[in-house]
């Protein structure tokens, strides 16, 4: 639709603000820029914050404007929208090295962070974005966490690694906890996505709620993942967790290996209301639905931005 | 520099290496004719070209093959010898696979297998890199570029592998400035 030639090295992230006409994108330049539509214009470039690569950018979906920046400096910017400036609010400072990955939480109350220091760190967040409080600390990965994403109706986020692994986690009372490791991939694990699903009743209907992940990998596929089972999570008002019967964790199983479409890395992947898309090394944009109980390419777009590699959605 | 990880590597000789005029004479002999049909002596005919011969045009469709990639890194030095990577067979002319239509239009791929001088090489993912950042300043961006170790050359040759191929990992090292030093160093007797 639109080709806006903007920054002066690799764009390693696009992010599209979840309700507002905002697009930010983050680069090799180690700057971040942020595009309103419809025209995508260019209303504000954030430079001088990050002193490398800025790798990951995210917004968050509640409250005015703002946008998490992650960089190889090992840190972790946080900007608001006051209209008509853009406000640096916060400078997220913990990792050890690169930050790899960014993500909100679907209510914003949450902030997840990933790095090649092994680990993913949870931040919890107040409303006005000036008060940030790690709250966790996750070091079940052995290797490089890749990605972070949140479900999009639930507290509950997914971490893409080095490891060749995706780790789940969960809040368990007032502590994170990896309540599932889905093991299938045969190298490193570059990104995943949730199916979009429309906010659940928390009541117990006793049924386990319909969730999937999408994920891609160095090893060329793309694996959907879906939700088997769900034990714990004992709600606030009921028996606290030390009288729980149950410990909290999720089942997951892979579901299918989508037909193999691409022939190198594969950087992105995501959903639609149409089915799953991919994206990596080769420039091939894959487009795959879901019929008749079964997944089936439905476009292939070579060369999709011309001979350069595709980064992101 | 501390004891070095080899100190008795095979070393070839200059003259040893595979060259474009040793390997295709008749390479030569048509680029000796092309220079020909340019002298002042005798110009070119501004007749219309020979109805058979290819026309030599700006679209001129221009692959690249292994000798071009070889001739770009074979000079590079290695970090712990005065020697150069060509000479230490650490990259070889038959261990370099190289997949392109030259057409501008299309994703070509380069695939470079280091035979690293001996199996338990700490510097293997340094002469990768070196070797990776040499091709990617050279060539343009279409050109996707694979480096491993020649299977079964290192102890960790997994390992060595998905580093040299994690092209986050190695974004991050050439932001690195030491280790940019390092490959200035390594690229400086590149011709």
């Amino acid at each position: 639709m639109a080709s806006k030639p903007q920054h002066k090295d690799r764009v390693w992230q696009v992010a599209v603000h979840p309700r507002l006409p905002l697009v930010a994108s983050c680069s090799g330049d180690k700057t971040v820029n942020v595009y309103r539509g419809p025209d995508l214009e260019l209303v504000k470039d954030l430079t001088e914050a990050h002193t490398r690569s800025v790798r990951s950018v995210s917004w968050k979906a509640i409250g005015a404007p703002t946008l998490a920046a992650g960089s190889f400096d090992a840190q972790v910017s946080i900007w608001t929208n006051e209209p008509p400036t853009w406000e640096f609010m916060a400078m997220l400072e913990g990792h050890e090295n690169e930050v790899k990955g960014v993500a909100w939480s679907h209510d914003g109350a949450f902030l997840a962070t990933c790095s090649r220091d092994k680990s993913v760190w949870i931040w919890e967040v107040d409303e006005s974005n000036e008060d940030f409080d790690c709250v966790a600390v996750l070091q079940d990965h052995t290797q490089d966490v890749k990605h972070v994403v949140w479900h999009p109706s639930e507290l509950l986020l997914a971490s893409t690694s080095y490891d060749n692994e995706i780790r789940l986690w969960k809040l368990d009372d007032d502590e994170w906890i990896c309540v599932s490791d889905l093991k299938g991939h045969e190298s490193t694990v570059w990104g995943a996505a949730f199916e979009p699903a429309p906010p659940q009743p928390e009541q117990d209907t006793g049924e386990v709620p319909h969730a999937r992940l999408a994920s891609c990998s160095d090893d060329m596929t793309v694996r959907v993942w879906t939700r088997k089972g769900r034990t714990g999570g004992t709600q606030p008002g009921q028996l606290p967790s030390v009288a729980r019967w149950d410990i909290l964790a999720e089942e997951w199983e892979q579901e299918c290996v989508l037909p193999t479409v691409h022939t190198d890395t594969i950087y992105a992947v995501d959903w639609s209301q149409h089915g799953i898309a991919s994206v990596g090394a080769d420039g091939r944009l894959a487009i795959y639905t879901f019929e008749n109980n079964k997944w089936t390419v439905s476009k292939i777009v070579q060369n999709a931005h011309g001979v350069y590699e595709i980064n992101t959605f | 520099m501390a004891e070095p990880i080899n100190s008795n590597p095979t070393v070839l000789e200059e003259w040893q290496l595979p060259t474009r005029a040793e390997t295709k004479n008749d390479c030569v002999e048509l680029e000796l004719g092309e220079l020909a049909r340019f002298s002042l002596f005798s110009p070119p005919p501004i007749a219309e070209p020979e109805a058979d011969a290819p026309e030599l045009t700006d679209d001129e469709i221009e692959p690249i093959d292994a000798q071009e990639i070889f001739d770009l890194i074979a000079s590079i030095s290695d970090p712990e010898h005065p020697l150069t990577l060509g000479q230490l067979a650490v990259v070889q002319l038959d261990r370099i696979y190289v997949t392109d239509t030259g057409s501008p239009d299309e994703i070509a791929k380069v695939h470079v297998e280091i035979t690293p001088t001996i199996t338990h090489c700490s510097l293997a993912t340094l002469i990768g890199l070196g070797i990776r950042v040499r091709l990617e300043r050279s060539l343009p961006p279409r050109y996707r570029i694979k480096i491993t170790v020649t299977p079964g050359s290192h102890q960790s040759e997994e390992q060595v592998n998905k580093q040299l191929n994690d092209k986050e990992r190695v974004a991050a090292a050439c932001e690195n400035e030491q280790l940019v030093k390092v490959i200035s160093q390594m690229l400086a007797t590149c011709k």
